[in-house]
Protein backbone atom coordinates (compact mmCIF):
# COMPACT_ATOMS: atom_id res chain seq x y z
CA UNK A 1 0.00 0.00 0.00
CA UNK A 2 1.41 3.29 -1.02
CA UNK A 3 0.88 5.58 1.77
CA UNK A 4 -0.76 9.38 0.60
CA UNK A 5 1.34 12.34 1.09
CA UNK A 6 0.03 15.55 3.38
CA UNK A 7 2.02 17.69 1.15
CA UNK A 8 3.45 17.21 -2.22
CA UNK A 9 5.86 20.05 -4.19
CA UNK A 10 7.34 19.76 -7.26
CA UNK A 11 9.70 22.40 -8.46
CA UNK A 12 11.82 23.38 -11.22
CA UNK A 13 15.59 21.58 -10.19
CA UNK A 14 17.66 24.98 -10.39
CA UNK A 15 19.11 26.93 -7.69
CA UNK A 16 16.15 29.18 -6.26
CA UNK A 17 14.03 26.14 -5.74
CA UNK A 18 16.15 25.23 -2.86
CA UNK A 19 14.83 27.85 -0.51
CA UNK A 20 11.08 27.37 -2.04
CA UNK A 21 11.49 23.88 -0.63
CA UNK A 22 12.94 24.99 2.42
CA UNK A 23 10.33 27.20 3.25
CA UNK A 24 7.67 24.70 3.22
CA UNK A 25 9.36 22.30 5.04
CA UNK A 26 10.10 25.01 7.60
CA UNK A 27 6.08 25.80 7.81
CA UNK A 28 5.00 22.35 7.71
CA UNK A 29 7.57 21.77 10.90
CA UNK A 30 6.06 25.12 12.34
CA UNK A 31 2.45 23.76 11.71
CA UNK A 32 3.06 20.23 13.83
CA UNK A 33 4.36 22.27 16.60
CA UNK A 34 8.46 21.34 16.05
CA UNK A 35 10.55 23.47 18.54
CA UNK A 36 13.26 25.67 16.63
CA UNK A 37 16.36 23.38 16.44
CA UNK A 38 14.09 20.81 15.26
CA UNK A 39 12.62 23.04 12.56
CA UNK A 40 16.21 24.23 11.85
CA UNK A 41 17.49 20.53 11.48
CA UNK A 42 14.75 19.16 9.11
CA UNK A 43 15.31 22.45 6.97
CA UNK A 44 19.03 21.92 6.44
CA UNK A 45 18.45 18.09 5.70
CA UNK A 46 16.02 18.59 3.05
CA UNK A 47 18.30 21.67 1.87
CA UNK A 48 20.75 19.43 1.29
CA UNK A 49 18.51 17.03 -0.56
CA UNK A 50 17.46 19.22 -3.11
CA UNK A 51 21.02 20.40 -3.47
CA UNK A 52 22.24 16.97 -4.52
CA UNK A 53 19.11 17.28 -7.25
CA UNK A 54 20.28 20.55 -8.37
CA UNK A 55 23.97 19.68 -8.55
CA UNK A 56 23.94 15.77 -9.63
CA UNK A 57 20.54 14.64 -10.92
CA UNK A 58 20.31 16.16 -13.97
CA UNK A 59 23.87 16.95 -15.23
CA UNK A 60 24.40 16.51 -18.79
CA UNK A 61 20.68 15.85 -19.29
CA UNK A 62 17.64 17.95 -20.23
CA UNK A 63 16.90 20.30 -17.02
CA UNK A 64 14.36 18.08 -14.56
CA UNK A 65 12.26 18.80 -11.35
CA UNK A 66 12.65 17.89 -7.46
CA UNK A 67 9.76 16.30 -6.24
CA UNK A 68 8.94 16.52 -2.55
CA UNK A 69 6.36 14.67 -0.46
CA UNK A 70 5.89 15.28 3.24
CA UNK A 71 4.46 12.82 5.58
CA UNK A 72 3.07 13.71 9.34
CA UNK A 73 2.64 11.97 11.85
CA UNK A 74 2.03 13.34 15.18
CA UNK A 75 5.55 12.64 16.43
CA UNK A 76 7.34 11.95 13.23
CA UNK A 77 7.76 13.52 9.82
CA UNK A 78 8.99 12.03 6.72
CA UNK A 79 9.88 14.14 3.85
CA UNK A 80 10.39 11.97 0.69
CA UNK A 81 12.80 13.59 -2.00
CA UNK A 82 12.69 12.50 -5.22
CA UNK A 83 14.29 12.94 -8.66
CA UNK A 84 13.74 11.76 -12.53
CA UNK A 85 17.68 12.24 -13.33
CA UNK A 86 20.59 9.67 -14.00
CA UNK A 87 20.81 8.27 -10.18
CA UNK A 88 23.52 8.32 -7.47
CA UNK A 89 26.33 8.71 -9.43
CA UNK A 90 29.97 9.10 -7.91
CA UNK A 91 30.20 13.17 -8.29
CA UNK A 92 34.04 14.65 -9.41
CA UNK A 93 34.47 17.02 -6.49
CA UNK A 94 34.95 20.08 -8.45
CA UNK A 95 33.86 21.70 -5.39
CA UNK A 96 32.00 21.54 -2.32
CA UNK A 97 33.09 19.66 0.34
CA UNK A 98 31.15 15.86 -0.17
CA UNK A 99 29.15 17.15 3.06
CA UNK A 100 25.72 16.97 1.91
CA UNK A 101 24.50 13.15 2.46
CA UNK A 102 26.70 12.91 6.62
CA UNK A 103 25.25 16.14 7.21
CA UNK A 104 21.62 14.85 6.21
CA UNK A 105 22.70 10.96 7.92
CA UNK A 106 23.66 12.58 11.07
CA UNK A 107 20.18 14.93 11.06
CA UNK A 108 17.86 12.16 10.68
CA UNK A 109 16.25 9.01 12.66
CA UNK A 110 16.12 7.30 9.59
CA UNK A 111 17.48 7.65 6.07
CA UNK A 112 17.25 5.24 2.72
CA UNK A 113 18.01 6.02 -0.41
CA UNK A 114 16.95 3.83 -3.37
CA UNK A 115 16.92 3.96 -6.94
CA UNK A 116 13.90 3.04 -8.40
CA UNK A 117 13.31 1.06 -11.42
CA UNK A 118 12.12 3.73 -13.51
CA UNK A 119 15.48 5.65 -12.64
CA UNK A 120 16.13 8.65 -10.50
CA UNK A 121 17.09 8.68 -6.56
CA UNK A 122 14.76 8.85 -3.77
CA UNK A 123 15.73 10.32 -0.66
CA UNK A 124 13.84 9.02 2.38
CA UNK A 125 14.53 11.11 5.70
CA UNK A 126 12.70 10.53 8.92
CA UNK A 127 12.34 12.97 11.38
CA UNK A 128 10.94 12.85 15.07
CA UNK A 129 9.19 16.25 16.30
CA UNK A 130 9.50 15.47 19.67
CA UNK A 131 12.66 15.39 22.00
CA UNK A 132 12.08 12.13 23.58
CA UNK A 133 15.44 12.78 25.77
CA UNK A 134 14.83 15.33 28.39
CA UNK A 135 18.19 15.21 28.85
CA UNK A 136 19.79 16.15 25.26
CA UNK B 1 11.90 35.45 -1.80
CA UNK B 2 11.25 34.61 1.56
CA UNK B 3 14.69 34.17 3.72
CA UNK B 4 16.33 35.52 0.47
CA UNK B 5 20.36 36.31 1.52
CA UNK B 6 21.72 39.29 1.07
CA UNK B 7 25.95 39.42 1.40
CA UNK B 8 27.35 42.60 1.42
CA UNK B 9 30.66 43.71 1.38
CA UNK B 10 32.31 46.44 2.72
CA UNK B 11 36.13 48.26 3.23
CA UNK B 12 37.10 49.33 6.73
CA UNK B 13 39.44 52.22 7.34
CA UNK B 14 42.49 51.24 8.88
CA UNK B 15 40.99 47.32 9.08
CA UNK B 16 40.26 44.53 7.46
CA UNK B 17 37.54 44.27 4.96
CA UNK B 18 33.99 42.25 5.74
CA UNK B 19 31.59 40.38 4.08
CA UNK B 20 28.34 40.29 6.12
CA UNK B 21 25.45 37.72 4.72
CA UNK B 22 22.02 38.34 6.41
CA UNK B 23 19.04 35.92 5.69
CA UNK B 24 19.27 32.78 4.52
CA UNK B 25 22.22 31.34 1.99
CA UNK B 26 22.94 28.05 0.04
CA UNK B 27 23.30 27.34 -3.48
CA UNK B 28 21.34 30.00 -5.00
CA UNK B 29 23.84 32.44 -3.12
CA UNK B 30 27.50 30.53 -3.07
CA UNK B 31 28.28 31.59 -6.51
CA UNK B 32 28.09 35.60 -5.23
CA UNK B 33 29.77 34.49 -2.15
CA UNK B 34 32.33 33.18 -3.99
CA UNK B 35 32.89 36.17 -6.27
CA UNK B 36 33.28 38.66 -3.43
CA UNK B 37 36.00 36.69 -1.55
CA UNK B 38 37.86 36.15 -4.73
CA UNK B 39 37.76 40.32 -5.33
CA UNK B 40 39.91 39.84 -1.74
CA UNK B 41 41.26 36.53 -2.13
CA UNK B 42 44.72 37.45 -3.04
CA UNK B 43 45.40 40.92 -1.67
CA UNK B 44 43.58 41.03 1.99
CA UNK B 45 42.85 39.24 5.01
CA UNK B 46 38.79 38.79 4.85
CA UNK B 47 36.34 38.97 7.77
CA UNK B 48 32.93 36.83 7.12
CA UNK B 49 30.39 38.26 9.69
CA UNK B 50 27.79 35.55 10.12
CA UNK B 51 25.90 37.60 12.94
CA UNK B 52 23.02 38.31 10.96
CA UNK B 53 22.99 34.77 9.16
CA UNK B 54 19.89 32.60 9.90
CA UNK B 55 20.73 29.85 7.41
CA UNK B 56 23.57 27.89 5.76
CA UNK B 57 24.05 25.15 3.60
CA UNK B 58 26.96 23.03 3.13
CA UNK B 59 27.61 24.96 -0.42
CA UNK B 60 28.27 28.24 2.05
CA UNK B 61 30.47 26.00 3.71
CA UNK B 62 32.31 24.67 1.09
CA UNK B 63 32.83 28.45 -0.30
CA UNK B 64 34.23 29.43 2.89
CA UNK B 65 36.77 26.71 3.53
CA UNK B 66 37.65 27.80 0.01
CA UNK B 67 38.15 31.24 1.11
CA UNK B 68 40.27 29.99 4.38
CA UNK B 69 42.38 27.60 2.39
CA UNK B 70 43.16 30.57 -0.52
CA UNK B 71 43.94 33.13 2.76
CA UNK B 72 46.30 30.61 3.90
CA UNK B 73 48.08 29.57 1.14
CA UNK B 74 48.68 33.48 0.51
CA UNK B 75 49.83 33.50 4.32
CA UNK B 76 46.55 35.77 5.24
CA UNK B 77 43.79 35.79 7.85
CA UNK B 78 40.65 34.53 7.63
CA UNK B 79 38.38 34.93 10.01
CA UNK B 80 34.25 34.46 10.78
CA UNK B 81 32.43 36.73 13.39
CA UNK B 82 29.80 34.57 15.43
CA UNK B 83 28.70 36.43 18.26
CA UNK B 84 26.84 34.82 21.10
CA UNK B 85 23.31 36.13 19.44
CA UNK B 86 23.79 34.56 15.74
CA UNK B 87 21.18 32.41 14.75
CA UNK B 88 21.54 28.91 16.64
CA UNK B 89 21.24 27.01 13.15
CA UNK B 90 24.57 28.77 11.96
CA UNK B 91 26.27 27.37 15.28
CA UNK B 92 25.19 23.98 14.90
CA UNK B 93 26.21 23.45 11.29
CA UNK B 94 29.68 24.36 12.10
CA UNK B 95 29.16 22.12 15.08
CA UNK B 96 27.73 19.10 12.97
CA UNK B 97 31.00 19.20 10.29
CA UNK B 98 33.67 20.01 12.79
CA UNK B 99 34.39 23.19 11.15
CA UNK B 100 34.22 25.63 14.55
CA UNK B 101 37.49 24.08 14.76
CA UNK B 102 39.00 24.80 11.78
CA UNK B 103 38.33 28.34 11.24
CA UNK B 104 39.20 31.21 13.39
CA UNK B 105 35.77 32.26 14.68
CA UNK B 106 35.65 35.64 16.57
CA UNK B 107 32.38 37.18 19.10
CA UNK B 108 32.15 40.67 17.50
CA UNK B 109 33.50 42.19 14.34
CA UNK B 110 36.33 44.65 16.88
CA UNK B 111 37.61 41.20 18.09
CA UNK B 112 37.76 39.99 14.66
CA UNK B 113 39.85 42.91 13.49
CA UNK B 114 41.94 42.82 16.50
CA UNK B 115 42.51 39.09 16.60
CA UNK B 116 43.49 38.94 12.88
CA UNK B 117 46.18 42.22 12.89
CA UNK B 118 47.82 40.11 15.74
CA UNK B 119 48.24 37.69 12.45
CA UNK B 120 50.08 39.75 10.76
CA UNK B 121 47.13 42.75 9.73
CA UNK B 122 47.11 46.24 8.79
CA UNK B 123 49.04 48.42 11.80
Amino acid sequence: MTATADVTLVVPAVPDSIAVIRQTVSGICEALGADARTVGDIKLAATEACTNVVLHAYAGREPGSIELDAFATEDELRLLVRDRGAGMTPAPMAEGLGLGLPLIAALTSTLTIIEPDEGGTEVSMTFALRDTNPDS
Amino acid sequence: MTGAGRIEATAVDGGWPVIALSGEHDLSTAPELRARLHEFAEADAVIIDLDETTFVDSSILGVLVGGLRRARESDLPFGIVLGDEAHPAIRRIFELTGLHDVFPIYPTRALAQAGLSGDGGPS
